[in-house]
């Protein structure tokens, strides 16, 4: 019965996870000059960088380049001493161009998190600011399919611990709980008009003039442009109160509405 | 029509599979034909609530897999006519259910003619937990009144309105009932326990019972039968109503009130 048993378990688990990538984000066609960059940066850390797997983006070329010079930027990549793996964001071409050079095209979470003219440097919705050109942080973990990526609001239900809640290049309105251990980030600011227990993240994008306002404040942090406060104790003259948080030259500031 | 009703918490421990037990006996009572599962396989209790863990010949892996049929593996109550529980496998592990399994099995069920299933869930967000919630129509979200019960359901409740099938295809959203056990009056008045209203206001839906800390939960486990048949105790009151307000009667609240001792009682300790 056992070995009945045996076979009739699935062979292999498929499981999706997100996992930090470096991205190589080409800003001239030149591949000589690509792979000094990459030598450099490999020099520079070592234990990061030898042969670590890395996407190649080409959206922040003008156009496209033809297959020679994309073959001959992988090559410069590998010179380097990384794995190039894949082809970063998505448009029809560069899908085109992914399958010619046999490469898979990892184009959705970016194309999600990111502006479509991303120069400013992709801050994470993290509270940390600066991010490393080359490797970027991966997408925001565990994101759930309920938790809308882009939202104007989310109206009338709670976010609930372990949810997370972005709003891309706007404002944020939650019209209800933020639960301990949820998470809500807006490019924008961020209204909560049930009780904030979580963490609330605004200017996500590194927008300073961003501001979180909340008529139940008990949060476990709030972020500001990566200008952060954890309250491990949650301040007596703010608990329960509205508030709101601003950020007065890099100092993040709260007051009582 | 038959409805799927996950019982299920994230947190162990605070009475699941007691909670599946009464539930499922409170229904059948009622003269519904209820079928019970227990989801945890691996570490299979729920058999031992039912009294009828000498009676168990196959089990929810093997209907699974096909090594038994549905009806080799449901074992009748002895006290209800119409009450079934499938046990969980206690030597396998969760990985040993598919969903396409659970759903063979739930659709098994429903050509059956059964009005209610029970799915006892096991503790944790892993695979056993997500597969009992994934057909559901209710939930019953237990919790106890402490802060890391309550972050938990909360954690739940979430992935309810979001990793289930009527989530997943947009239909509408599972009923959820949140319960509170181990409840005690006596403590929450000296500020040790959270009280209805914290639990209610943190998680954001009101509860859909209260079940008191009571000594007979334990004693009835253990002589393996449902709390809800002991008539003397408070919690198989509660039981009772709860059952009742899931059906859609309206009930009282109970037992919320903490109990004086008396003076005698007060004199000599007790």
């Amino acid at each position: 019965m056992s070995a009945r048993a045996e076979s009739l378990e699935a062979a292999c688990d498929l499981r999706f996870g997100q996992v930090g990538i470096a991205c190589v984000r080409v800003r001239r066609v030149d591949a000589a000059a690509l792979v000094e960059e990459l030598e450099r940066r490999v020099r520079s850390a070592p234990q990061m960088f030898t042969r670590a797997a890395v996407v190649l983006d080409l959206s922040h070329l003008p156009r496209l380049p033809d297959d020679g010079m994309v073959d001959a930027m992988l090559e410069a990549i590998r010179s380097a001493g990384m794995l190039p793996v894949g082809l970063a964001y998505g448009t029809s071409e560069t899908e085109a161009l992914a399958e010619r050079m046999g490469l898979p095209l990892i184009a959705k979470f970016r194309a999600q998190y990111e502006p479509a003219q991303g120069e400013a440097a992709a801050a994470a919705p993290a509270p940390v600011a600066a991010t490393p050109r080359a490797a970027e942080p991966a997408p925001v973990p565990g994101v759930e399919p309920g938790a809308a990526a882009t939202a104007q609001h989310h109206a009338g239900s709670a976010v609930r611990s372990g949810q997370q809640v972005y709003a891309r290049e706007r404002d944020l309105v939650v019209a209800a709980a933020v639960a301990n251990g949820a998470e809500v980030i807006a490019d924008g600011s961020i209204h909560v008009y049930g009780s904030l227990r979580g963490r609330a993240m605004a200017g996500a994008q590194g927008d300073e003039t961003a501001r979180i306002f909340c008529s139940d404040f008990r949060a476990e942090l709030v972020a500001i442009a990566g200008h952060y406060r954890v309250f491990e104790d949650i301040p007596k003259e703010f608990e329960g109160q509205a508030v709101q948080c601003w950020l007065d030259s890099g100092k993040l500031m709260i007051a009582r509405l | 029509m038959t409805e799927i009703i996950v019982v299920t918490s994230g947190k162990g421990g605070v009475g699941k599979t007691t909670t599946s037990a009464s539930l499922a006996t409170g229904l059948a009572i009622d003269g519904k034909k209820v079928a019970v599962i227990d989801f945890d396989v691996g570490l299979r209790n729920l058999d031992l609530i039912m009294g009828c863990e000498r009676r168990v010949v196959y089990d929810f892996v093997n209907v699974v897999h096909g090594e038994a049929t549905l009806k080799q593996a449901l074992i009748k109550d002895k006290r209800h006519e119409t009450l079934y529980v499938l046990a969980a496998s206690q030597t396998r592990d969760k990985d040993a259910l598919t969903q396409e399994g659970v759903e063979k099995v739930l659709n098994e069920l429903t050509a059956e003619g059964f009005d209610f299933v029970v799915c006892d869930s096991p503790a944790g967000i892993e695979k056993g937990a997500h597969l009992a919630m994934y057909f559901a129509d209710h939930a019953v979200v237990v919790v106890n009144p402490e802060v890391s019960s309550v972050r938990d359901s909360d954690r739940i409740l979430g992935l309810l309105s979001s990793k289930t099938r009527r989530a997943e295809k947009g239909e509408a959203p599972i009923k959820q009932h949140l319960l509170l056990t181990r409840y005690n009056p006596n403590r929450v008045e000296a500020g040790e326990m959270l009280s209805v209203k914290d639990v209610e206001e943190i998680l954001g839906i009101s509860v859909v019972g209260v079940i008191p800390e009571s000594e007979n939960v334990l004693a009835a486990s253990n002589a393996g039968v449902p709390v809800i048949l002991d008539e003397n105790s408070n919690a198989g009151q509660a039981y009772k109503d709860t059952v009742a307000r899931i059906l859609g009667n309206e009930r009282p609240l109970r037992f919320l009130e903490p109990v004086k001792k008396g003076f005698l009682k007060r004199v000599f300790g007790g």
